[in-house]
């Protein structure tokens, strides 16, 4: 057994104005998920510590919180995995959430992004009556499974930095989820649903990887990038700054083997669009008068014309 | 001296016929953006090289490693144009490519663990190299800058090496997204604790500042997707390295660099003025091993790192 203290985050949106922090200790085997660490405080020494939870087996979604700075489920992160040698585990809400009471959090804008979504199968022909169930095969099933893990535990749009700055963001599990929908062949929606992810802010993840640290192994950054692929793909709002950006890079690298800088901001804000040009242009003042412009055309590299076969071979879109 | 060299310039044979039995000798791709806007960075990494008795070999036939964007049009272009980089540098008889961005070292070392971990995926990757003549034999490692000063270097030497101590600046790390996730493809440290820009700092005598915000994006890849997005991200960034008492930043990452030196003047209004001057990290580190101050384009950074600098009686 060990003495663990819990530095719990308290606050009480009915009744307090600031929060406050409560240090617990409980004696519990040190190996003790912090789940049922708070249990075990909540349980012996002060009732009205509050959290969310239901299955303690990271299937139902409820516990992500904040464990010493690092978002997680509560009931699959064992005590000594994060605890200082004083035996401290600090516990805070999740971020990019509104706290409500102690650690439980308002969850309404990530719930909202989702019911956006229709999450629910929209066959074409729906209004028809089947005689047999729709049928996927198990290929089709393979690229779907991983998503249907997602236990909206809340973990990646509160790790995300866009939300932190922009909640009009969708987030990571938001866009994983469309994803769901967008490549099952049962569905009959799917460039509706490329373009209401679309203008949710698809094209506004940051590829940061912080959505990478999910407990079910969801990969939402991947299925972010499927997403934006199916986008392409499909043609789907072609002429909005994130589509054009990834053509105008991947030109610019099958013409010249680099990433040609001028070429890309001129390609992504629109060549004739004065006014997005002018709004780049005193940070573009600002770098020439330290002489740290981008060359305008940049030299392609030695034997480039390999890198077009690699392009043609591929048939990478670059426009 | 470091040298830029054609595979073709350079034979198999002559490596071991030209370089003293001390010098190390490493595959070096610079990226776009040192060899762009950030030629600054590019520069002080050779001075750097020279310093550090090492010979960078730029692979200057490489192409862009796909900057995290070409994965949104195809998913396997990126992973091709780097089997291409990677047998020019097996052409050359390196099995070491060093990178001095963020990410580059992500990308191309996802690239090589895909190739690397499948052979469906290299003979696929061969089979359109073959076009031209090469062949990826997946012998190549890809790694940061960063990781080279602390694995070939050491701290202890780098420490050795010191000439213009930093004085107990205060440095605040940043980190970049793509030299630490995700974990799968880097691994060399933890992403979510990392301490090698820590070490680096303590090592050439600076003070390193711990913050939340050291593992968190800079916002580059979204700075032309919608207005104030990757500003606030710098801002928010900034506004905790300051409040824990930094006087700079450093960043391995090229792409975090144009966002921190650019973008803290308009995230002002937001989140306060930051003005925390951003070393690119072969800068600081030749600075402290001796390269004279003028040489390292501290002048072409929007927020001038000279004026710290002077602060600290470190230059005149």
């Amino acid at each position: 057994m060990a003495k663990i203290t819990l530095d719990i985050f308290r606050f009480d949106e009915a009744t307090d104005a600031v929060p406050h922090r409560d240090a617990v200790v409980v004696d519990v085997p040190e190996t003790t998920t912090v789940l049922d660490a708070l249990e075990t405080a909540k349980a012996e020494i002060d009732g009205s510590i509050s959290f969310r939870r239901s299955c303690r087996s990271a299937i139902c979604g409820s516990c992500s919180m904040n464990i010493n700075g690092i978002t997680g489920l509560a009931c699959k992160t064992p005590c000594n995995t994060v605890m200082d040698e004083k035996g401290v585990v600090v516990v805070d809400p999740m971020p990019n959430f509104q706290p409500m009471k102690d650690l439980v959090v308002h969850m309404d804008p990530f719930w909202d992004k989702y019911s956006r979504l229709k999450p629910y199968l929209q066959p074409a022909d729906a209004d028809s009556t089947h005689e047999r169930e729709r049928r996927v095969s198990p290929e089709d099933m393979k690229k779907l499974v991983d998503v249907a893990n997602c236990i909206m535990c809340a973990t990646c749009y509160a790790l995300c930095p866009v939300v932190s700055v922009d909640p009009a963001f969708a987030g990571p599990a938001a866009i994983a989820y469309a994803y769901r929908f967008i490549e099952d062949v049962r569905d009959g929606q799917r460039k509706e649903r490329i373009a209401q992810i679309s203008e949710d802010y698809l094209w506004l993840c940051a590829h940061c990887y912080a959505c990478s640290y999910c407990p079910k192994h969801v990969d939402p950054h991947d299925r972010i990038i499927d997403v934006k692929r199916a986008s392409i793909k499909d043609r789907v709002l072609m002429n909005e700054r994130g589509p054009r950006h990834a053509l105008v890079v991947s030109k610019t690298i099958k013409q010249t083997g680099m990433l040609a800088e001028t070429e890309v901001i001129q390609g992504t804000i629109g060549r004739f669009n004065v006014r997005g040009l002018l709004k780049v242009a005193p940070l573009g003042l600002r770098m020439a008068a330290k002489g740290k412009m981008p060359p305008p055309f940049v030299k392609p590299i030695p034997k480039v014309d390999e890198v077009r076969t690699i392009f043609e071979a591929l048939e990478v879109p670059v426009s | 001296m470091s040298t830029t060299l054609l595979p073709e310039d350079l034979p198999l044979d002559a490596h071991t016929r030209t370089r003293s039995a001390q010098t190390k000798r490493y595959g070096f791709f610079p990226g776009c953006v040192a060899k762009e806007s950030c030629k600054e960075l590019f520069n002080s990494t050779m001075l750097l090289a020279d310093k550090l008795g090492i010979e960078l070999i730029e692979l200057t036939a490489a192409s862009c490693c796909g900057a995290s964007v070409v994965n949104d049009v195809n998913r396997d272009v990126a992973r091709v144009l780097n089997a291409r980089t990677y047998a020019q540098a097996e052409a050359l008889g390196l099995d070491d490519v060093i990178t001095i961005c963020s990410t580059c070292t992500g990308h191309m070392r996802a690239a090589n663990k895909e190739l690397r971990e499948s052979e469906a995926r290299m003979d696929h990757a061969n089979a359109i190299l073959g076009k031209f003549g090469a062949k990826y034999q997946g012998t190549v490692t890809v790694r940061h800058l960063l990781w080279l000063l602390i694995d070939d270097i050491g701290l202890d030497n780098l420490r050795s090496m010191v000439v213009h101590p930093l004085n107990g600046l205060k440095v605040a790390p940043f980190y970049g997204c793509h030299i630490i996730r995700p974990e799968s493809v880097n691994g060399w440290e933890s992403a979510r604790n990392p301490h090698s820009l820590e070490d680096v700092i303590e090592a050439i005598g600076g003070e390193a500042v711990d913050y939340a915000g050291k593992t968190r994006c800079c916002g580059f890849h979204i700075q032309l997707e919608k207005d104030n997005v990757a500003t606030d991200m710098v801002g928010q960034n900034m506004r905790m390295a300051k409040e824990r008492g930094a006087e700079a930043v450093i960043t391995p990452c090229p792409l975090c660099h144009l966002a921190l030196d650019g973008y803290q003047a308009d995230s002002a209004a937001r989140w306060g003025r930051t003005d925390l001057p951003t070393f690119h990290l072969p800068q600081l580190v030749a600075f402290a091993l001796g390269v004279p101050p003028d040489k390292l384009g501290l002048n072409k950074h929007l927020i001038d790192p000279r004026d710290v600098l002077v602060d600290r009686d470190l230059i005149a």
